[in-house]
């Protein structure tokens, strides 16, 4: 039987992963030469580049805190978007990199169509923008003679290619293959966990103030919901564009209810519903506050092996290792490169939030 | 007398064309009944009502989460007389705290919607006339969605969403008392373009809501829907459209002579500006309160009026209560469908408009055989 992961192990996984380094680079190949650095973007576009990037604008929301991760530091940074500034601004990441504050982040409307001058004032050595959005929001970029790279969004085979893209495009693919590695290699020793014979079902809600918006089946957050021996009570529907009504959640009646960072919702705003104080994770009390910390810990981001080890703590409770606090501390040192404090390990866990929540006393310090 | 073509039938931007219903011929539905009375007009409204409580029923007794009927019924018999219980708590929840107050709430507003395309329809003398033509929907959407951006209350939501609509109607009211000799011309314009302004607003605000945290749950909230219906919904909507509806159904019969022209009304003792005004003012209430509890729902007021007068007649004696009833039922089944055919939620607002073109499609073709819409 395979022994739950230990501090240890978490930690050592940074230094491990051939494997790793392998899956990673499925969708993006750097071809160092002295001619330059060639990216290949995830719409399989070559793009050329004279040297390691120096100036990049990030129009996705993920890609600024993950360019950060891979950086070190926040210098590559020239400018990002208004939503990913914003997360910036309210998060810890503005804690960890006030000078991220001041960055310019007038680069694209929230339809992320860009503003090419504003872009260009920023002489920016590569944009990096969304594939999946369409033509029309890359190629004005690409008219004005700006080094475009495409990004797709949604599965960890995509996070893994953004780690490598963004590694080779700094230069420094090196530190891309660490993370990647300590991606797989978490993901690799929780799948090795025995699953349960009894799967607890766990619904996780992008929303909850306006509409009941929940993960279904394709999802990043039905992935990891299975990757840690649970069950998606949202199987049923697919994709994460549709509302649920109460009566559905009802009738699903999940073990666990995951509170996502995508509105203001928390587990008391959940519980006051008048119609849901029968269900089983109001009266056991197993409704969460996702955490928030460098980044949202629900999407796919640099930080989702932390993620995976808070839902597993939370959903195979009697395999913890307890250290969840210690690991968060450790990965964001190997992250960002900052001694998280106590108080900010707090906040980041929605202590406060989640203080009356079944099992979440083991997180505290 | 002249029948009208069906291209000025349909053109929405041709307010000014005069436009009445025919009355039935003897014998046909809704013919023979005087005023609200009569035996004929008796039976229309006793089957209008069981069918609206029919309707209730059936929304009370399907839904995502599984109740059986008969449990339903000892439910709902429990709040008034004490019975053995034999449901769970679950199953009384989902009865008392969720699909009551919903079946409620789309009464309320199909009602209060369909007496809206009613009144328009007689006041401005056009048949494709709704809340939407006035302005008042998009004030009142610009309002939630503003108050969603904001991150204000559930409380604000429908604060913000009725005081726009209302605010609309004031800057109608301004624009439109510089009517000369075609005042109801004046009315729509006013209102198309106030509704206009206030729809560049809403997309404004769809246009810097953050993409990850607001833009879907003010998407969702346009859309339309009752996802969010409670108690205090219900006395929200219902208040104001019971006091709207009040105010249009005791004008019913000026309204039928202010929709024989302005002239006309004139000599029969009425001021066609200040009742057109008080029903307008009923109208932009009742209107505002069902955006503020369930999005911006269209198609009920246009095309219920148009389904309920082959029964009811063109005379507003009978037409508005007719009206209010069918739409009644209209919405609870269009709502009951959104929210049992998917395990995700269909907005309403799209189901209501999927269904109600093509309703009223087929009831231009009808009309237009039957020579029913006719200049006047």
């Amino acid at each position: 039987m395979t022994e739950s992961l230990t501090r240890r192990q978490f930690l050592r996984a940074g230094g491990l992963g051939a494997l790793a380094v392998a899956a990673g680079l499925q969708r993006s190949r750097a071809a160092p030469s002295a001619a330059g650095i060639t990216v290949v973007d995830q719409r399989r576009v070559k793009i050329h580049l004279a040297h390691p990037a120096r100036r990049v604008v990030t129009i996705p929301e993920p890609a600024a805190s993950m360019l950060i991760a891979i950086a070190g530091s926040v210098a590559p940074l020239a400018g990002m978007n208004r939503v990913s500034e914003a997360a910036v601004d309210e998060g810890i990441l503005g804690v960890m990199f006030p000078q991220a504050k001041r960055l310019p982040d007038d680069v694209a409307g929230a339809d992320f169509a860009p503003d090419v001058e504003s872009i260009l004032n920023l002489h920016p050595d590569v944009v990096v923008q969304w594939a999946d959005h369409g033509d029309a929001i890359i190629t004005p970029l690409e008219e004005a003679g700006l080094n475009v790279v495409g990004l797709d969004y949604g599965t960890q085979a995509d996070l893994e290619a953004w780690v490598n893209i963004f590694g080779t495009m700094l230069g420094v693919p090196g530190r891309s293959r660490q993370v990647n590695s300590t991606m797989a290699q978490v993901l690799a020793e929780l799948r090795a966990e025995p699953k349960p014979a009894s799967p607890p079902s766990v619904l996780y809600f992008f929303t909850t103030v306006e509409s009941l918006v929940p993960a279904g089946r394709g999802t990043y957050n039905d992935f990891y919901i299975k990757l840690v021996g649970a069950k998606n009570a949202a199987e049923a529907i697919t994709g994460d564009q549709g509302a649920v009504g109460p009566e559905q959640v009802l009738a699903w009646d999940p073990d666990i209810i995951l509170i996502g960072n995508f509105d203001s919702g928390t587990p008391a705003k959940f519980a006051s519903h008048p119609a849901f104080g029968a269900l089983s994770a109001v009266k056991n009390r197993t409704v969460y506050k996702v955490p928030l910390g460098g980044y949202r810990w629900d999407p796919p981001s640099q930080e989702s092996p932390l993620m995976w080890r808070w839902l597993f703590e939370l959903v195979q409770p009697a395999r913890s290792t307890g250290n969840l606090r210690a690991e968060v501390k450790s990965y964001y040192k190997f992250l960002y490169h900052y001694d998280v404090s106590e108080a900010q390990i707090d906040q980041i866990l929605w202590m406060g939030l989640n203080s009356s929540a079944t099992n979440y006393g083991r997180f505290k310090s | 007398m002249a029948v009208s073509s069906p291209e000025r039938v349909g053109a929405r931007d041709a307010p000014s064309s005069s436009y009445r219903l025919e009355q039935p011929a003897p014998g046909a539905p809704g013919a023979g009944a005087e005023g609200l009375g009569g035996r004929r007009g008796y039976l229309l409204f006793a089957v209008l009502g069981a069918s609206v409580l029919a309707v209730a029923i059936g929304a009370l007794a399907v839904g995502r989460y599984m109740v059986p009927l008969g449990e339903v019924f000892r439910i709902l018999v429990s709040r008034l007389v004490p019975l053995h219980r034999t449901w769970t708590v679950t199953d009384q929840d989902v009865v008392v705290l969720l699909r009551l107050p919903r079946a409620l709430l789309t009464v309320v507003v199909g009602a209060g919607l369909a007496l809206c395309g009613a009144v328009l329809q007689a006041v401005l003398r056009n048949p494709v006339a709704d809340p939407q033509l006035l302005g008042v929907s998009y004030g009142a959407s610009f309002g939630g969605a503003l108050a969603i951006l904001l991150g204000l209350s559930t409380v604000a939501l429908m604060a913000g969403a009725f005081g726009f609509g209302l605010v609309v109607l004031v800057v109608v009211f301004v624009l439109g008392r510089s009517a000369g000799p075609a005042p109801t011309l004046t009315i729509v314009l006013s209102g198309v373009v106030t509704g206009a302004f206030f729809s560049a607003l809403v997309s404004f605000t769809t246009y810097i809501a953050n993409p990850e945290t607001q833009l879907q749950s003010i998407v969702f909230w346009l859309l339309g829907s009752f996802a969010t219906a409670t108690y205090s919904a219900d006395l929200v909507a219902g208040v104001p459209v019971a006091l709207g509806a009040a105010t249009v159904l005791a004008l019913r019969w000026r309204l039928n002579v202010l929709s024989l022209g302005d002239e006309e009304a004139r000599s029969l003792g009425v001021n066609p500006q200040a009742t057109r005004w008080c029903l307008l003012v009923a109208v932009a209430v009742m209107a505002s309160a069902s955006v503020a509890v369930s999005g911006a729902i269209g198609w009920v007021g246009l095309v219920v009026p148009h389904l309920a007068r082959p029964f009811s007649g063109s005379d507003h004696r009978r037409l508005l209560p007719a009206a209010a009833l069918l739409g009644a039922a209209y919405l609870t089944v269009m709502d009951t469908l959104a929210r049992t055919l998917l395990p995700t939620e269909l907005p309403v607002g799209i189901l209501t408009a999927v269904v109600g073109a093509p309703t009223f499609f087929v009831l231009l073709r009808r009309h237009h055989r039957r020579a029913v819409w006719v200049d006047v």
